[in-house]
């Protein structure tokens, strides 16, 4: 199936006019988006993120490099109507209503605002607004203009949603929320392609990573597979005699459980030691690779020494 | 249906644009200042010579409109210019753009809300300009249209020549370009006294500026009846033309820019 969003080896830097000065934002990144996938942009401050996701909806242009959406480039009409894009910290016009904000979305879309009543209304009940809707933007709480980007993001029924730091600005329950409706959309099968910075909400949606820092792509892959990659793997057993523990797992975790005993090794070295312990008569009860979570994931990869310099 | 809903939404919101409503407040001001001059010329002069009232009432309304119009080619480039800063200032731009909206779409879209505030703005003109002629006891004898239609392509210029500066520039140092050009127009105008400016500089800038002189429709205002003569259809489509050029090469020129630009929450 053809990629959804597709980056070959996009590099953006900046020059000052007049200026020999030059700040490469992204150096040489690619990566790929298949459809009906959730895909978490994740990196630092200045990592260069919202340049990325500026590039993918044509605001900025690659230095070199090519950028697809939906197999045409950034921009592209055709592109541009199955997108649905939430910027960071996104603004409105002020003096305008919540349905008034959505009809006028949908005549930039193309579509006649007559008899969308019933789903503007539905939109903003999904976002928890309906009941301010004669409330003009310019008085909204920044969780409200949040919550009527999002809406607008999603009122052309788009095939590929970009968002950038979604939740920012809402409130724990109104992060939960946001979770449910992206987890909802992801049912659907719709693409997401998210910026976030509160690891633990991505992980619970995202189905691929890509972590970028100082302009480059760090890591990527499915989520399941880099949280699981160079983890570890925890081995319940009973019955340990103490020179066991003293001799074969010498060097390993090793805390006393209600089972017996726990012990902790290295996903490589699971083998081995289960085979010792079944040697020295023991018995293995379980054996259960440990997660590291997607925050210990990215602190390990953006604080690497030489990682992205 | 794209374009229209952007120039709808630019018009309501230079509506509700401070520094716009304070443009207008100073218009205001200036109008009645003269409509307390015109009520005490009628009252000195009275009733009986018309013609004498005539003379001396179109200058002054002349004079007056002739300020008020050139106000608005300020207000024009301002809210060109702030049209679409604001939008760039507030990152509603990006919003707007993300939508399957073309740049020069977008730009239009802004160049017409502009132009749909002029019209409302010429409207005004046009009512004040008869307004004041009735309290003056004058009549002004110039088609309507030439009042209405004169002011709206230079407004074009000036809406467009905003719109083009500031694709590259802030907004207040594209306002200040176009007074300072406007201001240099005037000077360099045929027809005006000579200046120290040598010739080659004089004659290029009359022809790279725009000319407000040629659009101006108070010109029309101070004819009486007794020197009243039609201009011929020529002489009002070859200035319509020109405005209606020099318009569109600023508008195709911003469209340009604004085409390869990178576009960010400034």
């Amino acid at each position: 199936m053809a990629a959804v969003i597709e980056f070959q080896h996009v590099t953006k830097i900046y020059k000052r006019i007049f200026s020999e000065e030059k700040l490469a934002a992204l150096a040489d990144v690619s990566f790929e988006m298949a459809p009906g996938q959730v895909c978490a942009f994740l990196g630092p401050n200045g990592a260069g993120k919202t340049t990325s996701i500026s590039m993918l909806m044509g605001f900025f242009f690659p230095t070199s490099g090519q950028i697809r959406v939906f197999g045409k480039p950034p921009g592209d009409l055709l592109a541009k109507e199955q997108i649905g894009f939430l910027p960071e910290n996104f603004a409105f016009h002020k003096f305008l209503t919540a349905p008034k904000l959505l009809r006028f979305h949908l005549q930039l879309a193309g579509r006649s605002p007559a008899g969308a009543g019933n789903l503007i209304a539905d939109l903003l009940g999904k976002v928890k607004l309906n009941g301010y809707e004669n409330l003009k933007i310019g008085k909204y709480s920044r969780g409200m203009v949040q919550r009527i980007g999002i809406a607008q993001a999603l009122l052309c029924d788009p095939k590929l949603i970009v968002l950038d730091e979604p939740t920012s600005g809402l409130d724990p329950a109104g992060r939960r929320e946001v979770l449910q409706l992206l987890a909802q959309l992801k049912a659907e099968g719709k693409s997401i392609f998210l910026s976030s910075h509160i690891l633990p909400e991505v992980e619970q949606i995202a189905d691929h990573v890509i972590i970028i820092n100082r302009g480059k792509m760090v890591r990527s892959g499915r989520l399941q597979d880099l949280l699981a990659s160079g983890g570890q793997v925890e081995i319940v057993a009973d019955r340990v005699p103490p020179e066991v523990a003293q001799s074969t797992l010498r060097g390993v975790t090793v805390e006393p459980a209600p089972e017996g005993v726990r012990v902790l090794v290295e996903a490589a070295r699971k083998r081995e030691t289960v085979e010792a312990l079944w040697a020295a008569g023991c018995d293995v009860i379980a054996m259960t690779p440990q997660r590291s979570t997607l925050e210990e994931l990215f602190l390990k990869e953006v604080d690497r020494p030489g990682g992205a310099q | 249906m794209r374009i229209r809903a952007i120039a709808l939404n630019t018009f309501s919101a230079l509506l509700r644009n401070k520094i716009i409503i304070l443009f207008c407040a100073g218009c205001v001001c200036v109008l009645l200042l003269t409509m307390a001059g015109l009520l005490t010329m009628r009252k000195a002069r009275g009733a009986q010579n018309a013609e004498a009232m005539q003379m001396a009432v179109l200058p002054l309304i002349g004079f007056t409109m002739g300020f008020v119009s050139g106000f608005g080619s300020l207000l024009a480039a301002w809210s060109g210019a702030d049209a679409v800063a604001s939008e760039m200032r507030s990152g509603t731009v990006l919003a707007v753009l993300a939508r399957p909206v073309r740049r020069w779409e977008f730009l239009l879209g802004k160049f017409l809300g502009v132009q749909m505030m002029m019209f409302v703005f010429v409207l005004l003109m046009l009512g004040l300009n008869y307004l004041l002629a009735w309290i003056g006891g004058a009549s002004i004898e110039t088609a309507p249209w030439v009042l209405v239609v004169y002011p709206m392509v230079r407004y074009m210029i000036y809406g467009a020549l905003g719109i083009l500066l500031v694709t590259v520039m802030h907004p207040i140092l594209a306002f200040c370009i176009v007074l300072v050009g406007m201001i240099t127009a005037g000077i360099v105008a045929p027809g005006n006294p000579e200046t120290y400016v040598p010739d080659w500089l004089r004659n290029g800038l009359f022809y790279i500026l725009p000319s407000s002189s040629l659009l101006s429709e108070t010109r029309f205002l101070t004819i009486t009846r007794a020197t009243l003569r039609a201009a011929l259809w020529t002489d009002h489509a070859t200035a319509l033309a020109y405005g209606l050029d020099y318009a569109l090469v600023c508008f195709l020129l911003a469209a340009w820019i604004f085409h390869s630009r990178s576009l960010s929450r400034d």
